[in-house]
């Protein structure tokens, strides 16, 4: 009887949760569409660029036409809509080659750095997070704290800069750009390679998810240490490392993992400026192209997927507090 | 190429600290490229006859298929087209063996050579050649073929090509369409080409390096370098890495070229890739273009106002100034190439002899402002340029400068196209063009191009001029059309440049600059066309190294 209303509740949740994904994706694509009819970029004189004079009249309804860029706004997202229905993306202008495939490759190039930099900042993140508020105002603590309002307030683009210029200018240990070594045969590019040009990325992007949780963290385990509970533990003989143990640790990991879970937006953000720096060839990139260009389907398809992967990730975090904190249960409205 | 731009400061600082690294890595380290040890930066190239590494941009983003436009600048590497341009320019042989023009004009009959094989093994047919252009007629790419009527195969090595209309310009498609093989020309070609031309695909790395190597079937001399890899980095990037020894050809701003590198010389290719100023024709509020853009302006529209500038600024000057040197003063469209008229160019810097054109035009300073003007008009109109084009800026600022003391006050802006468009029928604008293919002075200045478009934006008018132009491209060949391009600039009498009806006021012709290693012979090279990188490539089945 339990089983069965436990499994209702997470079919419910479910529903409901995908439901929500559906209505948010279609908002976003609406959004898109309407945005983009507003943009004053052309999307045909885009792609002729410095060609206009070779390029007739007809040649560029010729073009227009390719890409259906010739029908009213209105119709093209129909058009759209009833290709997305059976599983197509459509084809993106820039790239000739269909949405579907273009994220894919790109964002292969992504994972690796987001995943990398994702894990760094959680972890790190807590654990200086953790050692700040249990040391409240001693030197570790001022250390941490100036350490994360410095990176807090620091733009992506400039740490990533900083990190170019110590690494691969000063100490020479990291390449400057792409994700391989230039000339060298896919297939001949070895895992250490791969690794060596993935790393200082993903480590500048790391960097500022760190401050941003290490800060929450902080606050929240300062918080605990000064509640009645922790006072009575105190009272009982317990030392400070097993009480951030045993009451502090789960405690602290509810905001932790909010958190850890919602920077996957501001990761992905933080991928474009990122990529542009390091010259990393990702999805990021694409993105720029994309808007810069007008191209509608793969602007759409690279908004829509990052909407897919944000909400993924909330929904994991929703999915975590129940295992964290029993006390939390899918479907209440208090979460 | 010019709509897109990035974040300017993050793209401007990143470079600065790629530059940074990459010059500050040692060059010593050349070892093999297969070294896994990861400690180290990568391994330095250093050029060889078996590699040859260059930085010259020109990624082309949706592949390598010349029927969607690859191709139309340089070489096409992967194929082979039917006729090419020698390094002067002369239209010579390639998969053609001959061909001819029927008295109507409309009918191109071209043989083709049969040793001609595909990377695939398979022989290049005419039916190929036929496939290729009635293809190229019909997709909306970056090639326009839209004058083919139809491509027939007549035989297996003859092929004709009927136009609707009488076409000289149309052998510039001849010599850019590179040849696909019928058989093998699907959707994914674009991304796995196969051809007849000198080099074969091995790898492309999208955003970062394509690595190709010599086609063993290639049907003309073997090329000397075995292997290239073209990275595509940015200018400054390019620098950089040509600076730490990593690639043997980089492309360069003219700002950058006056730095030195050792071991690289540097190239300056002369180039058709110009600057100058249109000017809006008409008076203004005469009509309106039909998204309902004003067109004309009533001070530009003044012949005199328009010669005064074209006499008053120091081209030299400019040149010097802004471009280093790296370039030369540019009075008509098509400098340097076979068909300019050099009969146009005049002698410029002359403040007192525009001040003359201005005061016989009736515009005198009555009011002592330092401004001139006539009917109570002032000699005063807006210069718009696009914003993040430094050379553009500095162009228009020192016009606007040259043109103060003779009394024109010349307001300069900075925009995106996407707000000069609606502005440009009413205001000068800086523009950049230059192309080996003639139909480029035709769209600049015949009055039925004007369309509301970047199509002779300043709606010049000539019916003499129109009738020339129409005869130039009417002509049954290159070598007929030349005396016609010629008097549609300047005929002893009338003429779109400084002399007649100065419909622009040309100011330069920019240098592409390439810093090349001193042990890669590049041959002698063509006068480019606008857009610095990929044009040098022209002739690259015939680069050499000269070096052990």
């Amino acid at each position: 009887m339990r089983v069965k209303s436990l499994l209702i509740a997470a079919m419910i949740f479910a529903a409901k949760k995908l439901l929500r994904l559906g209505l948010l994706l279609m908002a976003v694509a609406v959004f898109t569409f309407v945005l983009l009819s507003f943009s004053p970029i052309d999307p045909v004189k885009a792609y002729i660029g410095a060609d206009m004079m070779q390029i007739s009249p007809e040649q560029q309804a010729l073009i227009a036409e390719r890409w259906g860029l010739n029908q009213p706004m209105g119709e093209r997202f129909l058009d759209w809509l009833g290709q997305l229905l059976q599983g197509n993306l459509g084809t993106s202008l820039v790239f000739n080659q269909p949405v579907s495939e273009v994220i894919a490759s790109r964002f292969q190039a992504s994972l690796q750095m987001l995943a990398i930099a994702w894990l760094l900042s959680g972890l790190l993140g807590l654990a200086l997070g953790i050692i700040a508020g249990a040391l409240q105002g001693r030197w570790p603590d001022r250390l941490i704290k100036l350490y994360a309002y410095t990176l807090a307030s620091a733009p992506t683009f400039w740490v990533a800069l900083l990190l170019l210029i110590i690494f691969a200018v000063s100490f020479k240990v990291a390449p400057i750009c792409c994700a391989a070594p230039p000339g060298v045969l896919s297939q001949n590019v070895t895992f250490w390679q791969r690794l060596h040009h993935l790393l200082l990325p993903a480590a500048a992007l790391s960097i500022i998810g760190i401050a941003n949780i290490a800060l929450h963290t902080r606050q929240k385990l300062i918080d605990i240490l000064h509640s009645d509970y922790v006072l009575f533990a105190r009272a009982q003989g317990e030392s400070l490392w097993n009480i951030v143990r045993y009451h502090g640790f789960r405690n602290v990991l509810l905001p932790a993992i909010t958190l850890q879970f919602a920077s996957l937006s501001e990761l992905f953000g933080g991928s474009v400026l990122v990529e542009q720096v390091f010259a990393y060839p990702g999805l990021g990139e694409a993105t720029v192209q994309a808007a810069l260009r007008s191209d509608i389907p793969l602007l759409v398809g690279i908004v829509f997927f990052s909407a897919l992967f944000v909400y993924t990730g909330n929904t994991l975090a929703d999915l975590a507090y129940p295992v964290i904190d029993p006390r939390i249960r899918l479907g209440d409205s208090s979460t | 190429m010019q709509i897109i731009k990035r974040e300017r400061l993050i793209g401007v600082l990143s470079l600065l600290v790629a530059g940074w690294a990459i010059a500050s890595c040692s060059p010593t380290s050349t070892n093999s490229t297969t070294s896994n040890n990861t400690a180290e930066s990568p391994s330095a190239q250093s050029g060889s006859a078996e590699q040859v590494v260059l930085a010259i941009g020109g990624e082309s983003e949706e592949g390598y298929d010349p029927t969607l436009g690859w191709g139309r600048y340089g070489a096409p590497l992967f194929q082979s087209t039917l006729l090419r341009r020698d390094e002067n320019l002369n239209i010579v042989n390639d998969l053609a063996t001959d061909y001819s023009i029927s008295e109507d004009g409309k009918t191109w009959t071209v043989t083709i050579r049969e040793d001609a094989v595909f990377s695939d093994g398979k022989p290049l047919t005419a039916a190929d050649v036929a496939y290729t252009f009635n293809k190229a007629a019909e997709s909306g790419g970056l090639t326009d073929v839209t004058q083919l009527e139809n491509a027939t195969a007549v035989d297996a090595k003859t092929v004709a090509l009927t136009l609707k209309q009488p076409q000289s310009t149309f052998v510039n498609r001849l010599i850019t369409l590179g040849i696909v093989p019928e058989h093998a020309h699907g959707e994914d070609y674009a991304r796995n080409p196969i051809g007849s031309g000198p080099y074969k695909m091995v790898q492309w790395d999208e955003g970062q390096q394509l690595i190709v190597e010599a086609n063993p079937d290639y049907y003309g001399d073997a090329p000397a370098i075995e292997r290239l890899v073209f990275l595509f980095l940015e200018e400054d990037g390019a620098f950089a890495a040509a600076k730490s020894g990593q690639v043997q050809v980089a492309a360069v701003s003219q700002s950058l070229a006056v730095q030195q590198i050792e071991g690289m010389a540097l190239r300056d290719v002369v180039s058709v890739d110009n600057r100058g100023l249109m000017f809006p024709y008409l008076p203004a509020n005469s009509k309106k273009t039909a998204d309902g853009d004003p067109i004309g302006n009533d001070v530009t529209a003044d012949l005199a106002i328009r010669q005064a500038v074209n006499y008053a600024v120091d081209r030299q000057a400019m040149v010097d100034g802004i471009l280093e040197g790296y370039g030369s003063p540019a009075y008509g469209p098509v400098s340097s190439l076979e068909w300019e008229e050099t009969k146009a160019n005049i002698e410029d810097a002359q403040p007192e002899k525009a001040k003359e054109i201005l005061a016989e035009g009736g515009w005198i300073d009555s009011d002592s402002d330092g401004i001139v003007e006539k009917n109570g008009m002032k000699a005063e109109f807006t210069i718009l340029y696009k914003a993040d084009d430094s050379i553009r800026q500095a162009l228009a600022l020192s016009t606007a400068e040259m043109l103060k003391p003779i009394g024109i006050q010349a307001n300069v802006e900075g925009k995106s196209w996407d707000n000069i468009e609606p502005l440009m029928h009413s205001n000068v604008v800086v523009f950049g063009w230059g192309s080996h293919d003639q139909t480029e002075m035709y769209n600049l200045y015949h009055s039925q191009a004007a369309q509301g478009d970047y199509y002779n934006a300043g709606y010049y008018a000539d019916s003499a001029i129109d009738s020339t132009l129409d005869l130039a491209m009417g002509a049954p060949s290159e070598a007929e059309a030349v005396t016609y391009w010629k008097a549609a600039q300047w005929n002893g009498d009338k003429g779109v440049t400084a002399k007649g009806d100065a419909a622009w006021a040309w100011l330069v012709n920019l240098d592409h600059t390439y810093f090349v290693d001193e042990c890669l012979d590049v041959g002698q090279l063509q006068v480019e066309p606008h857009g610095h990188g990929w044009p040098i490539t022209a002739n690259i089945a015939e680069w050499t190294w000269t070096c052990e």
